[in-house]
C-alpha cells in the first residue's frame, strides 16, 4: 500500500493499468497501459491508426470520458493527483492539449481573442493575458495575423494558432496530437523547434503524436510505441540509426523508395489528360496564382508542394471544375472521367452501409465489393455504417470508392495526413496501379519524401512556382535555400 | 468607413456592440410606434445609410433579396383584401389597403435589415461582453458567440458536401418522394457528423482552456464606446422621438 502511494506522490505523471473501452466497440482502445512520464520529458507517442494514441491524450487530458463517453479502468496521477473522472477545465491549468483538427477547436471569431480565451478564463490580469498572448503568437510565428478573423485563416494558419492557444495557458504538461499534420515542412520545422525550446527553455513536458518521427531526433525524444492499445516499445531516439533500430524492432513497413512504375511515355496514344493554359486565380484582392501552365499525361504522377496557403487545394478544385479560373484556360479532353479524394473523408460519405456507398459507384456485384474491401483492408464490414470507422479507415473507403469506377484522371488532396506506414503504403498501391492502368494523377502532399518516390513531375507553388521534373525541381529549390522542401532533409540536415 | 465587424460586412472595428444594439432597437421600436409611413420609410433609409457608411450595403443588398421579395409579397396581399377606403386601382385596390400594405412591408423590411446590420457590423465576442456586463452568466454568454460561428461552418459545410456529391456524380430528381428522402438523406447527414464532430472538438477545446472553473473570468480587452456609438445613440433616439411624437399627434 505504502509503496502504491509512494509512485502517486512521485512527481511526474504516472499511468498505471489504464484501459479504456468505447461504447459498442469489440476491443478496447486502450487495454493496460503502464508508463511515467518524468517533468521536463520531450516523449513522443508513436504507433499504428487506431493504436491508441489519441485515446490516451485525451483520457490524461480528462475529455474521456467527460466529453467522449467510454469505460474506464486503471488510473493515472499528475503530480500525486489523480487525472481519471477528473473536469477536463480543471485539468487544463496544468495539462493542455492541442487536438488533432485544428480548424475545429477555435471557438472565437478573431486570432487574439483565441488566445487569450484560455488565460481569459484562468481569471489573469489583463495586463497578463496581453504578454502571455503576444508571446504565444510570437512563438508560432503568426504575431502579424493578431487582428485577423478566424474564418480567413488557412489551414497551417489554424494549427499555429491552436497550439499558441494552449501554449497561452502556461500548462507546465504539454500533449499536442498530430500538431504539424497541417504544416507545409518549414511550418512543421518551426514547431518542432518551438516545442523544443518549451522543454529546454521553460522546463515544460512535451507529448507529441506524431507518425514523422526523422524530424524529431534532434530533440532526442523518448518514443513511446503502442500497438492495440499497449505499449509495446519505449526508447530514447538519439540518432537517425536509433529511429531506424526501432522500426526495425516494430516491423513497421517502409515505403518503397521509388514507386514509379510508368511513364507518360508509356502511354503515348493519348497524353493529355487535362491542360492549363496562363490560369490565374484569386480570392479578391488576393492573388493565389498567375499565369500557371501544366500538362497532365495519361500514367503520369503529378505531385504538387508548396508552402501552406500556396493554392495547392485551389488547383485541384479548379481542375475538378468547382471553381473557374479568372484568367486562362482549363482544358480537360472529353470524357475524361475524374476522381476527387478531398481532405476530409466524412464530406463524401453519403450511406448507411458500406456495400450501398460502393452502390453508389456502381458496385453492385458481391464478388467485387469483396475484393474492394479486401484490398482497402475493409473485410467483413460490408453491413457496417461508415460512420463506425476510424478516420484512416474512412480514407481508405473514400480512395478506394474513387477508384471503382476507374477513373481517367485522380486528384488527392493530402491522402497521407494522419495515416500510418501501412495506410500510405496502400494509397501508394493505389497510386501506383491507377497510373498503370493509364490514369493521370494530381497529389497534393506536404510529405516530400513520399512525393519524391511517386512523382514524375513536380509542381513548387511557392515563390518562385517551379515545375519539372523532382530531381531539377529539388535541385532549383535547394539552390534558393529551400531545403525542407528537398528529400533527405532531416537525415542530412540533423 | 465607420462601424464594427463580424467579419461578414468590414473589418474595421469602430462602432461598439452597445451602440449597435441600442440603434437596433431604437429602429425596431420606432417602426413598431410610428403610425402611417413617412416615419417608417425614414428609419428604412437611415438602416441603408448606415448599411452604406459601414460598408454592409452589399452584404445587406444579397441577404434582403428574399425579404424584399416577400415584402412585396406582403404588400400586394395586404392591398387585394382590404376594401376598407376609396377605390383607386383596378376597381378593388384601396387607398387605405395601399396605405395598410406599405406599412406591413415596411416594417418587416425595417425589422429584418436593422436585424441583419446588426449582424454584420457586430462582433460577436465583443456582443458575448456586452451581454455579460449586463448582468448574464458568461457561460450562457458564450453560447450567441458560439452559434454566430457555428452560422458560417453549416453553410461551408453544405457546399463542401454538395461539390462532393457533384464530382462522384449523385443527382437528385425531386419529382419522387423517395428520391427527395435520398436528397435530404445524402445532404444532411455528412453536414449533421460534420456538425456533431464540430461541436464535440468546440466542447473540448473549451473545457481544455480551463472555461467554467471559474465564476467570473478576465476580460482583456474593455468594451468601446465610440464616437460612432454616440451617433448611432442619437440616430435612434431621434428616431423613436419622432414615432413617439407623430403617435402622440396622430402625425402622418
Amino acid at each position: 500500500m505504502s509503496s502504491a502511494r509512494d509512485r502517486t506522490n512521485r512527481g511526474g505523471l504516472r499511468i498505471e493499468n489504464l484501459s479504456v473501452r468505447y461504447p459498442r466497440r469489440e476491443t478496447p482502445a486502450l487495454n493496460g497501459v503502464d508508463e511515467w512520464i518524468e517533468p521536463g520529458e520531450f516523449v513522443v507517442l508513436a504507433g499504428p491508426s487506431g493504436c491508441g494514441k489519441s485515446t490516451l491524450c485525451r483520457t490524461l487530458a480528462g475529455f474521456v470520458p467527460d466529453v467522449i463517453p467510454a469505460e474506464i479502468g486503471g488510473d493515472a496521477w499528475l503530480d500525486g493527483q489523480t487525472l481519471i473522472g477528473h473536469d477536463p477545465a480543471k485539468i487544463a491549468p496544468v495539462l493542455g492539449y492541442v487536438q488533432q483538427d485544428p480548424d475545429a477547436q477555435i471557438c472565437t471569431l478573431n486570432v487574439w481573442q483565441e488566445v487569450a480565451f484560455g488565460p481569459e478564463n484562468l481569471c489573469l490580469p489583463a495586463e497578463e493575458v496581453a504578454a502571455r498572448v503576444h508571446a504565444a503568437l510570437s512563438e508560432v510565428g503568426i504575431l502579424d495575423l493578431q487582428e485577423r478573423s478566424t474564418t480567413t485563416l488557412s489551414g497551417g494558419e489554424m494549427q499555429r494558432l491552436a497550439i499558441a492557444a494552449v501554449l497561452a495557458m502556461g500548462s507546465a504538461w504539454v500533449f499536442l496530437d498530430e500538431p504539424t499534420a497541417n504544416l507545409d515542412p518549414d511550418g512543421a520545422e518551426m514547431i518542432f523547434r518551438v516545442l523544443g525550446q518549451l522543454r529546454r527553455r521553460e522546463g515544460r513536458t512535451v507529448a507529441v503524436v506524431e507518425h514523422r518521427l526523422a524530424p524529431l531526433v534532434p530533440y532526442a525524444p523518448r518514443v513511446i510505441v503502442l500497438d492495440h492499445g499497449r505499449v509495446v516499445d519505449r526508447r530514447r531516439i538519439r540518432s537517425h540509426y536509433d529511429l531506424a533500430e526501432m522500426r526495425l524492432r516494430a516491423g513497421w513497413p517502409q515505403p518503397p523508395r521509388d514507386v514509379r512504375t510508368c511513364r507518360a511515355a508509356d502511354h503515348p496514344g493519348n497524353p493529355s489528360l487535362v491542360e492549363l493554359a496562363d490560369v490565374g486565380f484569386g480570392y479578391g484582392d488576393r492573388k493565389v496564382f498567375r499565369h500557371l501552365s501544366l500538362t497532365i499525361g495519361r500514367g503520369q504522377v503529378l505531385a504538387v508542394i508548396g508552402p501552406n496557403g500556396c493554392g495547392k487545394t485551389t488547383l485541384l478544385r479548379l481542375i475538378a471544375g468547382l471553381e473557374a479560373p479568372e484568367s486562362g484556360r482549363i482544358t480537360r479532353t472529353a470524357g475524361v472521367h475524374l476522381g476527387f479524394v478531398a481532405q476530409h473523408p466524412h464530406h463524401q460519405i453519403f450511406e448507411q452501409t458500406l456495400r450501398r456507398e460502393y452502390a453508389i459507384d456502381g458496385v453492385r456485384d458481391p464478388s467485387r465489393l469483396k475484393q474492394l474491401l479486401s484490398e482497402a483492408r475493409l473485410s467483413g464490414l460490408a453491413d457496417a455504417s461508415p460512420l463506425s470507422l476510424s478516420m484512416g479507415e474512412q480514407r481508405r473507403l473514400t480512395v478506394s470508392t474513387a477508384l471503382s469506377r476507374t477513373p481517367e484522371l485522380l486528384l488527392l488532396d493530402e491522402p497521407f495526413i494522419g495515416q500510418d506506414r501501412a495506410n500510405v503504403i496502400w494509397v501508394l498501391s493505389q497510386i501506383r496501379e491507377a497510373t498503370e492502368r493509364g490514369a493521370g494523377v494530381i497529389l497534393v502532399s506536404h510529405d516530400v519524401e513520399l512525393v519524391a518516390s511517386i512523382s514524375d513531375s513536380i509542381l513548387y507553388l511557392g515563390d518562385p512556382v517551379q515545375i519539372g521534373s523532382p530531381d531539377v525541381v529539388f535541385e532549383a529549390l535547394a539552390e534558393q535555400g529551400k531545403h525542407a522542401y528537398t528529400p533527405g532533409y532531416w537525415e542530412d540536415h540533423h | 468607413m465607420i462601424g464594427g465587424s463580424s467579419g461578414i460586412g468590414c473589418s474595421t472595428h469602430e462602432s461598439g456592440p452597445v451602440g449597435n444594439m441600442l440603434l437596433l432597437a431604437g429602429c425596431v421600436a420606432a417602426v413598431l410606434v410610428a403610425p402611417g409611413i413617412s416615419i417608417k420609410l425614414a428609419v428604412l433609409l437611415s438602416v441603408m445609410v448606415v448599411a452604406r457608411l459601414t460598408g454592409s450595403i452589399l452584404f445587406l443588398a444579397r441577404k434582403l433579396r428574399f425579404v424584399v421579395l416577400f415584402s412585396l409579397v406582403l404588400f400586394i396581399s395586404q392591398a387585394l383584401s382590404v376594401h376598407v377606403g376609396r377605390v383607386i386601382l383596378f376597381g378593388r385596390v384601396t387607398d387605405q389597403g395601399l396605405v395598410l400594405g406599405a406599412e406591413m412591408a415596411l416594417r418587416f423590411l425595417v425589422i429584418l435589415s436593422s436585424s441583419m446590420l446588426f449582424v454584420a457590423i457586430t462582433d460577436p465576442d465583443e456582443l458575448t461582453h456586452a451581454l455579460i456586463c449586463a448582468g448574464i452568466p458568461y457561460r450562457f454568454g458564450f453560447v450567441l458567440s458560439l452559434a454566430v460561428r457555428f452560422v458560417p461552418f453549416f453553410s461551408q459545410e453544405l457546399s463542401r458536401v454538395r461539390e462532393a456529391q457533384r464530382l462522384r456524380g449523385i443527382s437528385f430528381s425531386f419529382r419522387r418522394p423517395s428520391e427527395l428522402r435520398r436528397a435530404i438523406y445524402y445532404t444532411f447527414v455528412p453536414v449533421l457528423v460534420s456538425g456533431l464532430v464540430r461541436v464535440d472538438a468546440v466542447t473540448m477545446s473549451m473545457k481544455g482552456r480551463a472555461f467554467g472553473i471559474h465564476r467570473h473570468r478576465t476580460w482583456s480587452r474593455p468594451l468601446r464606446w465610440t464616437r460612432i456609438d454616440t451617433l448611432f445613440v442619437l440616430l435612434s433616439a431621434a428616431l423613436l422621438a419622432a414615432s413617439i411624437l407623430a403617435r402622440r399627434f396622430t402625425w402622418m
